[in-house]
């Protein structure tokens, strides 16, 4: 068994095949299970077969929201997986916005110990708090509407991102930050010129592993409370059983999540190209 | 020659949580003149760092008083150079980078002919140092470690400071490179005249390099380090002056003057 040993050299279409043969195993498997339940139920919902997925994914790209009285026309920028795509990236865009402040609190926490002493308890306490067991008290204190949604990702993800940012800061070597006072730089000049350029690479890994945390957060208040988005549509759905539509959404959502994390990634690689991944 | 440092009384003491204090350095006193090159040695954990971040201002002491020109100062700045054995370039710049940082600090947008003017000017440290034009775009994590440090003397250079700190500057090279540092360091001390403290715990290194020796180490256990020897290098007399500095180093023995 010269396969499983620590130091096999694998070939490049073993490689190949060894990466993709989960992925066909389980759309194999989907497809024997959808066909074994048509037989028995040929009206089948739970499984469905490629007609009907076809049918769910032709529904959900091009056509409009039949309850939605202002959408109009048919084709892809109508359709209601992109209205839903939209509203959802809104809310996700403005939770990203808002880690900004995260990453400069951690920061200055990290470099000033004043800001560290005042913030560092409260915010190790606020970290253990489960976000979504705030939900009702976000619903009563901000509305059912955007805010409360934007909130909770934000009490979800911000604790994090700010403890990560205090510790990659305090991570760069004290003789780093010595070597810029003597090279003529101040405290803003240190903090951001040479430790905030420093961490930059570190802190967008740390945002890009926390994504699906975001998009959790996102779906929980989509879920509960939203006339549209991603999450809601899913929620909708599944009371008439749409499992036709489901499935074609979840999957364009962890496409679109690939596609993020992929950009960010990239963009890291070009921006830092100094920056090596441990 | 004038006082340019001037270590009085100085004692440094770390707190150890339900213990005594632990004793790094007691009862150093020390002067050190404009222009000279001041070689630091002693055994590992003996407190020669400690003294280099004093003078730096890096730390404080328990103690005492580390006086720069008759004068306290504070936290460090751009008349004191430091050159320290790791994380002595920033990883995110490229080498011009790293020795343009300080002066571009002076203004945050440089433009024009002060851009070029700049550039001149660190091309010609870059060359000082013995580096070539063609490393002047890489990372330092694409360069040696000897060709690092070359780099990081240049940054410290090209802010002309007045003292220049160089925390075992040379440790991590390999023999060959460490003699072409060290020829480096004596030429631009040579030409610049920058007073230098070098710490090193290479007896051999120590006396090549310094114009004079400090040696430093502890008398008891318990005791902080003290001054042992304090000794300046002449040509003539260096064997003994070796076996001076090495019986100081490893018996700990206190003695000021030469053996005849």
């Amino acid at each position: 068994m010269t396969l499983f040993r620590v130091d096999t050299q694998i070939n490049r279409p073993t490689a190949w095949i060894l990466s993709w043969f989960l992925f066909v195993a389980g759309i194999s498997l989907y497809f024997y299970t959808s066909q074994k339940r048509h037989l028995e139920n040929p009206e089948d919902k739970v499984v469905p077969g490629l007609t009907q997925l076809g049918q769910g994914i032709s529904d959900a790209f091009l056509k409009s929201d039949a309850d939605d009285q202002s959408a109009t026309g048919d084709g892809f920028f109508h359709s209601m997986l992109w209205t839903d795509t939209v509203a959802s990236g809104k809310r996700f865009l403005w939770a990203m916005l808002l880690l900004i402040p995260a990453v400069v609190l951690g920061l200055h926490m990290g470099m000033f110990p004043v800001v560290g002493q005042f913030f560092l308890r409260f915010i190790l306490f606020f970290d253990k708090i489960i976000a979504l067991s705030v939900l009702p008290v976000l619903f009563i204190a901000f509305g059912i509407d955007e805010l409360a949604k934007i909130m909770l990702i934000v009490i979800g993800v911000t604790p994090t991102i700010i403890l990560d940012c205090f510790n990659l800061t305090k991570s760069v070597p004290q003789e780093q930050i010595v070597k810029g006072f003597t090279l003529g730089a101040k405290d803003f000049g240190v903090t951001y010129r040479i430790v905030l350029k420093q961490i930059l690479p570190r802190v967008l890994n740390s945002i890009r592993l926390n994504l699906k945390a975001v998009m959790l957060f996102l779906f929980a208040g989509e879920m509960i409370a939203s006339q549209d988005g991603l999450a809601f549509r899913i929620a909708l759905l599944r009371r008439h059983m749409g499992m036709n539509v489901i499935i074609p959404y979840v999957l364009w959502v962890a496409l679109l999540l690939f596609l993020v994390d992929l950009t960010m990634r990239v963009a890291n690689r070009r921006l830092h190209p100094w920056f090596r991944e441990a | 020659m004038s006082e340019l440092i001037g270590i009085c009384g100085v004692e440094v003491e770390y707190p150890i949580h339900g213990h005594a204090p632990k004793k790094v350095l007691s009862g150093i006193n020390v002067s050190i003149r404009q222009g000279e090159l001041v070689t630091v040695c002693g055994k590992t954990g003996c407190g020669k760092s400690t003294m280099l971040r004093l003078i730096l201002g890096a730390e404080k002491p328990t103690r005492g008083q580390v006086l720069i020109d008759g004068r306290e100062h504070g936290r460090p700045d751009r008349d004191r150079g430091y050159v320290p054995q790791k994380y002595s370039l920033f990883p995110d710049r490229t080498v011009l980078d790293n020795i343009t940082f300080g002066p571009t600090m002076e203004r945050f947008w440089l433009f024009g002919k002060r851009k070029k003017e700049l550039r001149e000017e660190a091309f010609e440290y870059l060359r000082m140092t013995g580096l070539h034009e063609s490393d002047a775009h890489k990372y330092p994590d694409q360069l040696s470690g000897g060709m690092q440090q070359r780099v990081a003397i240049a940054q410290a250079l090209i802010m002309r400071p007045r003292i220049l700190l160089m925390d075992e500057a040379f440790s991590a090279l390999d023999p060959a490179t460490r003699g072409d540092m060290q020829k480096l360091i004596r030429d631009l001390w040579a030409r610049a005249g920058t007073t230098i403290l070098f710490v090193t715990h290479n007896i051999a290194e120590a006396i090549y390099l310094g114009s004079r020796v400090l040696v430093l180490g502890k008398e008891q256990p318990e005791d902080g380090s003290r001054v042992l020897l304090d000794i300046e290098v002449t040509d003539s007399k260096q064997d003994r002056l070796t076996k001076l500095i090495e019986n100081a180093v490893m018996c700990n023995q206190r003695e000021m003057e030469v053996p005849a």
